[in-house]
């Protein structure tokens, strides 16, 4: 068996350092890697140009839209399950989603996304428009 | 842009990929539920309204102040006002972690530079190693 050569001993601490470095990125990648789903930045920065007043988004902003997202549609899944599960049903349906929906004044942004199913247009009836919502589809 | 978005006219068919989206919806559900494919639809739907919103509303925000730069505390800024006050921890968390890991990113860069060798002697290193390597390597075969 051979030995390795002498390296410098400056060589030799910084090469240890580098590579202790590099396994520190490879674990944390794991864990981030099999941990979360993400939606790709470039995407979400193109939904958002579609808005002919959005101009200059910095780079970190789409990153955090990104996570929003997220929560947003695990909230709309779960929500949407609870009735599913009360129906005894097995599949996720639109009428889940519609009635999720339903269920919070926050997601009154979406009365003319979601069908107008039993139970949601009820409530509908009773909301005032809100001007805060701007429609982007002509 | 693919292929399919220049043929359909790009932008108006704008939206997000079905198999990430149903894969986050799929991490909810316990292993017996599925969810319908017209309702994974819907759901890419509800999203995409949800960007323009939150979107349009930092682009406001943004405005107010005299800035032109849509930045990561007006998305912040808007989601509280929108009634999402309860995904701001969370998404917050999201920019930190991201600052960490830019400045984590920035002292590896100046590890380097402030190494005691010049890129030069860092070369004649590298190549003095791989020629000791390829002289081990040479003695082995032989």
């Amino acid at each position: 068996m051979s030995t390795a050569p002498q390296l410098p001993p400056q060589l030799e601490a910084w090469l240890r350092e580098f590579w202790q470095r590099q396994m520190d990125q490879a674990e944390n990648m794991r864990e981030d890697g099999l941990k979360e789903t993400t939606l790709p930045l470039a995407r979400i920065k193109k939904v958002m140009k579609m808005d002919p007043d959005v101009k200059m988004i910095s780079s970190d902003a789409p990153l955090l839209l990104s996570k929003a997202c997220e929560i947003f549609i695990s909230e709309v899944t779960s929500r949407a399950w609870m009735l599913a599960e009360l129906n005894k049903r097995r599949t996720l349906q639109r009428v889940d989603v519609a009635g999720a929906v339903g269920q919070s004044d926050q997601f009154d942004f979406l009365i003319d996304i979601v069908p107008p199913e039993y139970g949601y247009s009820k409530h509908k009836a009773k909301r005032e428009v809100n001007p805060l919502f701007p429609y982007f589809r002509q | 842009m693919s292929d399919n978005e220049m043929l359909h006219g790009g932008d108006d068919d704008l939206s997000l990929p079905r198999a990430t989206v149903q894969k986050i919806i799929q991490e909810m559900l316990p292993n017996e539920m599925i969810c319908a494919k017209d309702t994974v639809t819907l759901i890419i739907d509800c999203c995409v309204e949800f960007i323009h919103l939150i979107s349009s509303q930092a682009n406001d925000i943004c405005e107010k102040e005299s800035r032109k730069t849509i930045a990561p505390e007006h998305i912040l800024a808007a989601l509280k006002e929108l009634g999402f006050d309860s995904y701001v921890q969370e998404v917050e968390s999201v920019l930190k972690e991201h600052k960490v890991q830019q400045k984590e990113r920035e002292k590896k860069s100046n590890k380097l530079n402030k190494s005691e060798f010049t890129e030069e002697e860092l070369l004649r290193q590298q190549e003095a190693l791989f020629a000791a390597s390829r002289a081990r390597f040479q003695g082995r075969t032989q």
